[in-house]
């Protein structure tokens, strides 16, 4: 009897199973959101989810995709990889998503995208930076793309900038240090400068580091006046970006350059506590609301939510509108179409009845390439970061020089 | 040479802060010969404190010294009378170990659920005054801090060594027992050390918001290099501490100097190794 329950039991639910699938393609089209709703990073799965509402009420305004309205279906990975791949899991064979997209952390990133290639069930990460999501190990993940620039990829902008700046500088860059903490932030940056400043011809003069949450670190800038580097790249925290930059006018010592790969330096609080000496510090970002093309729709966004747009969310607007002009070109929902349209995707400039792309690049298309001497899968080549500089206490995009107005403030005043 | 110059005088003012941390966790060892895990989180109490008195009265970060002071020592007090002198009678190490662990969080954690986790910083109008003195620099903040703490160990040694309750806290520290038995009151010195290294690492943690940003951890560094300099110094030993204190500051500076910042932390705690090591050595051999 009780064998029998039991076989009633398996033969219902892959009823429902069989059932669920045939109902798959209902009135309106699923976008699986997987990102950190609860936990220390919930603040930051916000600020994506915004983003991507904004898209999908934008588009639905507008009439959707295919004649059916986009619906966003929430996952929360709470940041550990394991839940992450549960939540993709039941996205996909509960829900009924017909896309995902996420993660925030790279490595549940990872797991997802290995579910959804294994459901056939197409994928595009907006914000996570990782190098190796691209790499050979993942050149079988094949439902999985990256729009976003790869970590890699942010430091050799970061190398470009400083190029470029002497055009309005009129002082060429030769000699550059780096200034980071011991942690693997540091690590990151520094494989990353050693990977491209023979392709950009500067003279790695100095690398100084420090344990995070430094006592003190006027030793370290003492090591970065001796070396005296024309500029200075930097990856820290906020307490010691905030420290480091307190210090150096505490030492006399004003770096003519300072580039941050954002963190600590892009933090609401760095600007608050160091007031006008962060003048002239510049940073790699995703976005900034005066992006030749982000201002408009940064008004706009703000008028919605009280906040400006910042890069996870830019990038999160930016993949809805992807998925909505490859499930156009599909004209179905079904994976592997979709899938294939993605993968020929080319937006050049603007989406088809949409806006220009927000970003600080004009094109958008995944391809398979090299890097560094590294083969990477379907990332985004286009993608790029944008350079801004606090000047008069607040962050002005200075570089790309197409994508802004505002000039470089060099030598950084610090004051 | 000038860069030489200028890495003394840096080791030389953060060494200071070592000093009095250091300070304020002997004055405890001496007398109950227990260490305060959390000496380190009574630093960042001292400078949420200086935060909060900043933010509601616009007191200046240095005026708020000696209200801190009283505060943390009023704080150390009650923390010994209520929670350290009960356990002190169980005479576990294991229990107050503990004890002073479990406080250290519940105080981080405890900044974390009222502040937040922003870094935050007291911003003053002479924050960047630099002072030149030929080749070497010294910021005001961290020069008015270091004469500040210089005062109060100065203040601490002639206290211990002149006042009669500075006599009685010795008495207590070179044998509880006698004391007691000549009318000491034990329990009150005990009461008063606490409180007295407590405020010692408030202090310390209010001349630091001048120049330092403020956070729930912030003191997890400063709390670790005390147990170091303590170590160094002699257990119990007061001017021991503040040698110590100033040496580990030129330690640190003098390595990321000559050899690298990257080995400066390395080189601290092998040294530290090495002290500890050679002292055993020497004390084996005595016997």
């Amino acid at each position: 009897m009780k064998k029998l329950i039991a076989f009633l039991g398996v033969l219902a639910m892959l009823l429902t199973m069989v059932s669920g699938i045939s109902f798959a393609e209902g009135d309106t089209i699923k976008i699986g959101t997987i990102y950190a709703m609860s936990g220390g990073n919930a603040a930051i799965g916000e600020n994506i989810l915004r983003g991507i509402n904004f898209a999908v009420d934008e588009i639905n305004a507008k009439g959707g995709v295919n004649g059916k309205m986009l619906e966003i279906v929430q996952g929360d990975h709470a940041g550990d990889p394991q839940t992450g791949k549960s939540e993709a899991e039941r996205l996909i064979n509960q829900e009924h998503v017909d896309v995902i997209m996420g993660c925030h952390m790279s490595v549940v990133t990872d797991v997802v995208a290995q579910v959804c290639t294994i459901n056939q069930v197409p994928m595009i990460t907006a914000i996570s930076t990782l190098d190796m999501l691209s790499n050979a190990d993942h050149e079988a993940y094949e439902y999985f793309f990256r729009l976003c620039p790869l970590n890699s990829v942010y430091v050799r902008d970061m190398l470009q900038y400083l190029k470029d700046a002497s055009e309005q500088t009129g002082e060429e860059i030769k000699k550059i240090a780096i200034f980071t903490d011991r942690a693997a932030i540091g690590q990151e940056l520094i494989r990353c400068v050693e990977l491209f400043k023979d392709e950009f011809g500067f003279d790695l003069v100095a690398t100084v580091d420090y344990s995070s949450n430094a006592t003190d670190l006027s030793a370290q800038v003492l090591a970065l006046k001796q070396a005296d580097p024309d500029a200075i790249l930097c990856d820290s925290y906020i307490g010691d970006a905030t420290l480091f930059v307190q210090t150096l006018t505490a030492q006399n010592y004003i770096p003519k350059m300072i580039v941050a790969k954002a963190n600590g330096f892009t933090d609401p609080a760095f600007i608050t506590n160091l007031g006008a000496a962060a003048n002239g510090v510049a940073s790699v970002v995703e976005f900034n609301p005066d992006l030749i093309n982000g201002k408009e729709i940064n008004e706009e966004f703000k008028a919605k939510y009280g906040v400006n747009m910042n890069g996870h969310s830019a990038e999160s607007y930016t993949v809805v509108w992807l998925f909505k002009t490859a499930l156009e070109a599909a004209g179905t929902t079904d994976g592997t179409a979709v899938r294939d349209a993605i993968a020929a995707l080319e937006i050049d400039g603007e989406f088809p009845g949409g806006r220009k792309i927000i970003l600080p690049y004009d094109k958008i298309k995944f391809e398979n390439y090299d890097l560094a001497g590294e083969p990477h899968y379907r990332d985004n080549t286009s993608a790029s970061v944008a350079i801004a500089q606090v000047q008069d206490g607040e962050w002005k995009t200075v570089w790309p020089f197409s994508f802004t107005d505002t000039q470089i403030l060099y030598p950084a005043p610090l004051k | 040479m000038d860069i030489f110059l200028q890495a003394c005088v840096n080791g030389l003012l953060m060494g200071g802060f070592y000093s009095l941390m250091g300070m304020g966790q002997n004055v405890i060892f001496g007398v109950m010969k227990i260490v305060n895990f959390c000496h380190g989180e009574m630093l960042m109490v001292g400078m949420y404190l200086t935060y909060m008195l900043n933010q509601v009265f616009g007191m200046d970060p240095y005026l708020c010294v000696p209200f801190v002071a009283i505060i943390m020592f009023g704080l150390g007090a009650l923390i010994q009378h209520t929670l350290i002198t009960p356990s002190l009678g169980t005479k576990s190490f294991t229990n107050l170990l503990f004890l002073t662990v479990g406080l250290g969080l519940l105080l981080s954690n405890g900044a974390l659920v009222i502040f937040g986790s922003a870094y935050r910083t007291i911003p003053t109008s002479y924050a960047r005054t630099n002072i030149s003195l030929g080749m070497v620099n010294i910021p005001l903040p961290r020069l008015i801090s270091f004469l500040v703490l210089i005062v109060i160990s100065i203040a601490l040694f002639i206290f211990l060594k002149k006042s009669t309750t500075g006599k009685q806290i010795r008495a207590v520290s070179q044998n509880p027992v006698g004391a007691e038995v000549v009318g000491i009151n034990t329990k009150k010195i005990y009461v008063l050390t606490y409180g007295i290294g407590t405020a010692l690492a408030g202090i310390a943690g209010s001349l630091l918001t001048g120049f330092y940003t403020i956070y729930p951890t912030a003191g997890a560094s400063f709390g670790f290099r005390a147990l170091i300099v303590v170590v160094v110094g002699g257990l119990g030993s007061i001017p021991g501490a503040f040698f110590a204190g100033i040496f580990l500051g030129l330690l640190e500076t003098m390595v990321a100097l000559f050899v690298s910042p990257s080995y400066s932390d390395l080189i601290v705690f092998v040294t530290f190794i090495v002290i500890l090591v050679v002292r055993q050595l020497i004390i084996l051999r005595r016997k």
